[in-house]
């Protein structure tokens, strides 16, 4: 009797979550839904009541990418990325190497220091660096977006390969030192090649970093020719103010890749996500 | 025996040396950026916040000026109205955010049907690029946009909520709802890693399920609730690319968020020095926060084991 009753709240309460669950997800999804809509639309439908377009007019896209300089943004966008990618992925593998094999004094405070670093907040920073960087002739130009990511890649990115190094026994390095192998034989040869996963995980957030970063270019970049995407974007929205469609176009066009990155990778971000605020790791 | 003890210390010291001229080796990239993008730009900044220098001039015209630039915060109301907004925002936001994420992230831990398409709908706006969604909320706030047209439907006129004092800072707040989805997935990570048995034991022993939550749920996540709430009020301090683009921080800077001014103050009147002091007190601001809530902590963060980081 008991048991059944208990059956039945559960029951309810399940169909409860689930509706408030299906009301949150319509909430999430009708903005989205409405860009695509809104992007295909024709130009005299802009301001009316149907949410659907009568007819889909797939050449606001190509009018998008042709009413700005979206190649060369998207290129622009890319020479920066590249860089950052590379220039993240082996720093902070190197230094996340340094924190998780060997013992060497003063670690802890050096390991302290850069967890306080992850709450920095980078405003502190950004005026000095902006006058350094103007002092040797680096404003308007693309290095102080990739620089940096060649000392250590971001304290966050260090953290996460630690952890993980760390959970990979020292059995594995000690067989290939016996073997005779350097300390950066073993680091290329075997650690590596096991943290791909989080390798991967820190190549996703670095892009997704650089890509949608709207701060660093709009300090750093003045001249149209070297915007990215994302200030393009914001730069589009100044000049077609009514253009709803292809601003929508232009919108959906600047997204594309991180959904689909989003679409393909989840587990690795998800995962990322998790391990940076302590609930897994 | 003497002597042998002594080459062991010698050998042990040896080894030492070697962790130390590699572990230095391996970290020097960090700690070199350290220096150089950390440190270095601290000690500009601290010595910057007690000069007064137009940037356009050149370097030759920087003036120092003692504590005038910390004087001239007592009567300048526009860092007075920032501080508003970024403190109304946290006020209003922070609870919200936080309960809607973590009821979400409960009822997606419930096990039930359709959970993964679930998780993926309510993280995707958070991936989603910010400059992205401000030009999405732009068009659904507008005078014709999509949710007056909503409230058309029901008879209601809406305002140009991005244009309304009244409205403004409320439709970011509406707009943030919809990208909690990080916070979500923080929070049904932390869930998952409360055991089952120990609320199963707590329901024989007849706790309800309400009693079970408050019990056991929320102390077993009382840490995952920390990070999040410092790691909010980081956020909107740091709040800047949907008001930059949105709003502009009008109308009446009733959306003059604090890092907006921050850097309206240093690349639009380009007053460096103000502008160092401004971000000073960002990290004064905050810092005494992140102490109140971690001092606070002993009295509600429940850590299962005393070693964790």
């Amino acid at each position: 009797m008991n048991n059944t009753r208990k059956g039945y709240l559960n029951l309810i309460i399940r169909v409860m979550a689930m509706l408030v669950l299906f009301a949150g997800a319509v909430f999430i999804l009708i903005p989205l839904i409405w860009t695509i809509c809104m992007a295909v639309k024709p130009d005299g439908e802009i301001y009316t009541k149907n949410f659907f377009p009568t007819k889909i007019m797939f050449s606001n896209f190509s009018k998008a990418i042709k009413s700005i300089a979206f190649f060369k943004y998207f290129l622009n966008t890319v020479k920066i990325l590249i860089p950052n990618l590379i220039g993240t992925v082996i720093s902070s593998a190197i230094v996340a190497y340094g924190f998780s094999r060997f013992n060497f004094k003063g670690k802890r405070v050096w390991f302290l220091i850069l967890l306080a670093t992850m709450m920095l907040p980078g405003q502190i920073t950004m005026i000095p660096q902006f006058l350094i960087f103007r002092q040797i002739g680096w404003v308007n130009t693309t290095l102080p977006l990739i620089i940096p990511a060649f000392f250590g890649g971001g304290a966050f990115n260090i953290f996460l390969l630690r952890q993980y190094m760390s959970g990979i026994p020292k059995d594995f390095d000690e067989a290939a030192r016996i073997d005779g192998a350097g300390h950066f034989r073993v680091f290329a040869k075997i650690i590596l090649p096991m943290c791909k996963p989080v390798l991967t995980a820190v190549s996703i957030f670095t892009f997704m970093g650089v890509w949608n970063d709207f701060n660093g270019p709009l300090i750093y970049l003045y001249d149209s020719s070297k915007f990215t995407l994302a200030i393009g974007l914001s730069f589009f929205k100044g000049l077609y103010t009514s253009k709803w469609n292809l601003l929508m176009a232009a919108t959906l066009i600047v997204m594309l890749p991180i959904l689909i990155l989003f679409f393909v990778a989840q587990q690795y971000i998800i995962d990322g996500i998790s391990i940076s605020s302590g609930t897994k790791g | 025996m003497k002597k042998d003890k002594k080459t062991v210390k010698g050998k042990m010291s040896a080894a030492q040396k070697k962790e130390n001229r590699y572990g230095y080796l391996f970290a020097m990239p960090w700690i070199l950026g350290l220096f150089l993008f950390t440190l270095i730009p601290m000690i500009i900044s601290a010595i910057l916040s007690f000069c007064n220098w137009d940037i356009v001039t050149g370097i030759k015209t920087i003036r120092f000026v003692g504590l005038d630039n910390f004087k001239r915060l007592g009567t300048d109301k526009e860092f007075f109205q920032a501080l508003k907004v970024t403190f109304k925002f946290c006020l209003i936001s922070i609870p919200l955010y936080q309960i809607s994420s973590l009821l979400i992230a409960l009822m997606l831990n419930m096990r039930i049907k359709f959970m993964k398409s679930f998780r993926l709908i309510y993280f995707l706006p958070s991936i989603i690029p910010v400059i992205a969604a401000s030009m999405i909320w732009t068009q659904i706030f507008g005078e014709q946009g999509l949710l007056n047209q909503g409230l058309k439907l029901v008879g209601v006129t809406g305002p140009a909520w991005l244009n309304n004092t009244k409205t403004s800072l409320y439709a970011l707040i509406i707009m943030g709802i919809w990208g909690i989805g990080n916070t979500m997935i923080i929070y049904l990570s932390g869930l998952q890693g409360v055991s089952e048995e120990l609320k199963e034991a707590a329901g024989i022993d007849g706790a309800n399920a309400l009693q079970v939550f408050f019990k056991i749920t929320i102390p077993l996540i009382s840490p995952t609730i920390f990070f999040n709430v410092i790691m909010a009020v980081i956020g909107s301090f740091q709040y800047f690319t949907q008001a930059f683009v949105m709003t502009k921080g009008g109308p009446l800077n009733s959306t003059l968020f604090y890092n907006l001014y921050l850097y309206t103050t240093a690349y639009k009147k380009y007053e460096m020095g103000y502008a160092a002091v401004l971000a000073w007190v960002m990290f004064a601001i905050i810092l005494v926060f992140t102490l109140i809530v971690i001092k606070s902590s002993s009295f509600w963060v429940y850590y299962q084991n005393d070693d964790k980081i």
